[in-house]
């Protein structure tokens, strides 16, 4: 299956990007994802423990299992205000 | 319970805010909010913060947190205006009204909100030192 990523604040210059997409094994939860995308992109890893994740416009914990075409967004602690 | 929400780039404008301010007879307080970006970041100057937000799921998540407002106070109406792109110092980033017929839950609920959209409504700064760019 195929997920659409999205990176927002810092993590767009940390991954040099600011959407990518991945593909993964049927079933594959937030967690399998992010580890994934660290080997790809090694500068997420140390945000691992603060990186928040989304999918659509709610949020989801790292064991959320993840379907095909989802839309995926990662991102670093908010700042609003 | 009114709502009004605006994420957008266009500058905060209190005055016309107030203006269209809508009040009925159980109206008893009106609490509003301004926040201001202040010169200095983490003890460094700055000349500016650059917002940016995830807007669809930033609309989301505020709605998410003025259904618990109506939940858990007697809310008239909910006005909140957020600033995105380029804000200078002393210009203001943040405009929330909250009313309610009495202070206390005025008071209380505008607190709150603030709190809740610094936790969960994707919205993030960025530091500007040199020239802003509006």
């Amino acid at each position: 299956m195929i997920v659409k990523i999205s990176f927002y604040s810092y993590f767009k210059d940390l991954t040099g990007c600011a959407q990518t997409s991945a593909t993964l094994p049927a079933g594959s939860t937030i967690e399998e994802l992010l580890k994934t995308l660290e080997a790809r992109f090694p500068k997420l890893g140390p945000m691992r423990k603060s990186l928040l994740s989304a999918v659509g416009v709610d949020y989801q914990t790292r064991n959320y299992t993840l379907k095909d075409g989802d839309e995926v967004s990662l991102f670093p602690p908010v700042q609003g205000g | 319970m009114l709502r009004q929400l605006t994420i957008s780039a266009e500058p905060i404008v209190e005055a016309d805010l107030i203006c269209q301010r809508k009040l009925s007879p159980t109206t008893g307080a009106v609490v509003h909010f301004l926040g201001l970006v202040r010169g200095t970041e983490a003890g460094t100057a700055i000349n500016a913060l650059q917002y940016e937000a995830f807007k669809r799921m930033a609309e989301h998540q505020f709605h998410l947190l003025f259904d618990q407002m109506e939940q858990r106070w007697p809310i008239e109406s909910v006005r909140l205006v957020h600033r995105i792109g380029t804000v200078t110092v002393s210009q203001p980033s943040l405009w929330v009204e909250v009313i309610a017929p009495h202070r206390g839950e005025a008071f209380a609920a505008c607190q709150w909100l603030i709190d809740e959209m610094k936790r969960v409504v994707p919205i993030w700064k960025k530091p500007l030192s040199g020239p802003a760019q509006q």
